[in-house]
């Protein structure tokens, strides 16, 4: 079943630009996305800053404006609820951001920040009772539950904005670079509760991260982004063992294995130059102007998504396996 | 002989150790990654080689050594910025937003009095070039917020590299950038530095970048040195449990997907928790009585400074 599903979104933004702010601009932080996520599904969105993954997060919680598109979650279009109606709905839609000292309020208790939610939103049963449960659910003690942050460890803060995500019940949450800010030792504390509370909630996962080793471990399917679009996306497997865009393979490869007797393969492929300005994206397929395969044509039509297997798309005209097919 | 020689080297804020004993060296032309987690000392040691450790901060104890002879502040003044030479994490913020990226690289050639002005600026384009900018004349004039994060790290690469220190420290240097700038980024400084013949101490969180670059490993943990040793036997067969642990959480491609990863329990502790004796002990699962004592560095070549240590030294 489809929890999210979100079609041709556009978040553009206007900016001034020149040195002294008298040109005006558009950035396209998301230009045409459509993607969707499954009840207790992990969907990845990987790519560089400045590709729009954040900023697409943002749209599905209103955090960002939505220029064009529509996004649904659970057949209804966030656009056009009412306010009253969309306040409900994002009990089942919650967020998990990267750095946990500044997602949590320095001057409140761990047990006054999970509590909030609740407060808001009207819980109907013991608040405390329910702050106990939910510390004990992500491996916190309840005996801290009159900490401040500041006297836990990275680990633990982010446990404590894993239990505040969890304390409606959500069926999605955003997970924005969840274990990007925690020590290496830590990292995979925080992933292998993401992966159990998911079995035991039935949670769907939009995770945003650069980290492609542990989106490959964590992921049922990726996305990959490259200047506001999505270039390919399949199921995880698929897209790691075989990709076929050259941005994606370029990603791929770019990967630091932790493994010197790998330092010196052939198979690397270095991207030349930085990322465009999403001010003033190149012509046809965005990525044309860093790709190693780049052709007259690519500079004429932006190609679509096109399917090369099973679930798996790329929009790619030199790299197509399926040329001249239906779009998908 | 060994360029850069660190012996017992200790740090303390006030009466706090943060770091304590630290011995390492790095020979000519070799790379030398100093591994460790947030609050494992390896920043320090490394900004104690050129003297710039915080207010507050001291070194108590210890030598530090380059090329045969102690580091004075007075040799330092000399050394830094010509045979020494070091990049930051953050290249936006450790630019001068206010000059030109071409008289910045071109700094220490001027400092230094080892150019004029202008064989100075033509030496800049010319090692911006080199680093790979394009339009280097160009961009040569600009100003560090014109160019991306990635063109920033190249000036600031280009910066360190063009008065051919023999010593370059790289603390985080890719740490800041996204994964296809990192991978250009950590080839250039192993092309360069193998071209002119630099040693790097490159100072990294990140297993992966180790295994690409080094020639040999020094894990730190808790201010200590737990292990050393060439990359290869490293990563093959970790002697100590810390190194062991940390390279088994790491997730590999071969791992079946969504199962449990490797975790290590408990959190790094800060230095105010740091255990007598071994400080890994409380979150090592074969520590025991003895590991109450301070373990030695122990062993030829490859070392690690465990009693239990997961093969023989």
């Amino acid at each position: 079943m489809t929890l999210l599903q979100i079609e041709d979104l556009k978040v553009h933004f206007p900016v001034r630009t020149g040195r002294f702010g008298g040109g005006k601009g558009t950035v396209r932080a998301v230009d045409g996305v459509s993607l969707s996520i499954d009840a207790r599904e992990t969907l990845a969105l990987v790519g560089e800053s400045g590709c729009g993954k954040s900023t697409l997060g943002n749209a599905v919680l209103g955090l960002a404006p939505v220029t064009a598109g529509t996004i649904q979650f659970d057949g209804q279009d966030l656009g056009t609820l009412s306010t009253a109606a969309r306040k409900r709905l994002w009990r089942d839609m919650q967020v998990v951001f990267q750095d946990p000292v500044s997602a949590l309020n320095p001057r409140r208790s761990i047990a006054s920040s999970i509590a909030e939610p609740l407060i808001i939103h009207g819980w109907s049963g013991s608040i405390p009772d329910r702050v106990t449960e939910l510390m004990e659910l992500v491996g916190l003690n309840a005996d801290q539950r009159t900490r401040r942050p500041q006297a836990l460890s990275g680990g633990q803060r982010q446990r404590v904005v894993i239990a505040r995500a969890l304390a409606l019940n959500p069926r999605l949450i955003i997970c924005d670079e969840p274990v990007s800010a925690l020590d290496v030792s830590i990292q995979s504390q925080i992933l292998n509760l993401l992966m159990r509370l998911q079995a035991e909630l039935d949670l769907s996962y939009l995770f945003i991260s650069h980290d492609l080793s542990v989106v490959r471990h964590i992921a049922d399917r990726v996305a990959v982004m490259y200047l506001g679009t999505v270039v390919e996306d399949g199921p995880a497997s698929a897209v790691f063992s075989d990709p076929v865009h050259p941005y994606t393979q370029a990603l791929m490869s770019a990967i630091p294995l932790p493994d010197p007797s790998r330092r010196d393969r052939g198979d690397r492929v270095l991207l030349q130059g930085d990322l465009p300005s999403p001010l003033d994206p190149p012509s046809g397929c965005p990525f044309r102007t860093r790709c190693p395969l780049a052709e007259p044509r690519c500079a004429e039509t932006r190609p679509a998504l096109t399917p090369q297997g099973p679930g798996h798309r790329a929009a790619c005209l030199v790299q197509d396996r399926n040329p001249g097919g239906p779009p998908a | 002989m060994s360029l850069l020689d660190l012996s017992d080297l200790a740090i303390q804020a006030g009466e706090l150790s943060l770091v304590d004993g630290v011995t390492l060296d790095v020979h000519p032309g070799e790379i030398v990654a100093l591994v460790g987690e947030s609050g494992s000392g390896k920043s320090l040691t490394a900004l104690s080689i050129v003297d710039l450790l915080g207010e507050g901060l001291r070194v108590t104890r210890g030598s530090r050594r380059f090329d045969g002879a102690d580091l004075t502040p007075k040799r330092l003044r000399k050394l830094r910025g010509q045979d020494i030479a070091m990049i930051f994490q953050e290249p936006v913020s450790s630019l001068n937003p206010l000059m030109p990226v071409g008289a910045q690289v071109a700094e220490s050639l001027i400092v230094h009095g080892t150019a004029s002005e202008s064989e100075a600026q033509s030496a800049a384009i010319d090692m911006l070039r080199r680093v790979g900018i394009p339009d280097p004349d160009r961009r040569a004039t600009q100003l560090p917020a014109e160019l991306s994060g990635g063109m920033c790290q190249r000036v600031m690469i280009a910066a360190a590299l063009i008065s051919r220190p023999r010593l370059l420290i790289a603390d985080e240097p890719t740490t800041a950038l996204d994964v296809t700038i990192q991978a250009q980024i950590l080839s250039l400084i192993r092309d360069l530095t193998r071209e002119q013949g630099t040693a790097v101490l490159l100072i990294t969180h990140d297993m992966g970048v180790v295994a690409e670059m080094a020639d040999r490993v020094c894990v730190m943990y808790g201010g200590r040195v737990v292990e050393q040793g060439a990359v290869h036997d490293l990563f093959a067969a970790p002697r100590h449990p810390y190194t062991d642990m940390l390279l088994r959480t790491m997730p590999r491609p071969d791992d079946p997907p969504k199962e449990p990863l490797f975790a290590i329990k408990g959190s790094v502790p800060g230095p105010r928790d740091w255990p007598s004796g071994c400080r890994f002990r409380s979150r090592c699962p074969r520590a025991d009585a003895a590991c109450t004592e301070r373990p030695p560095l122990q062993g030829d070549g490859h070392r690690a400074a465990c009693f239990h240590p997961m093969r023989p030294t």
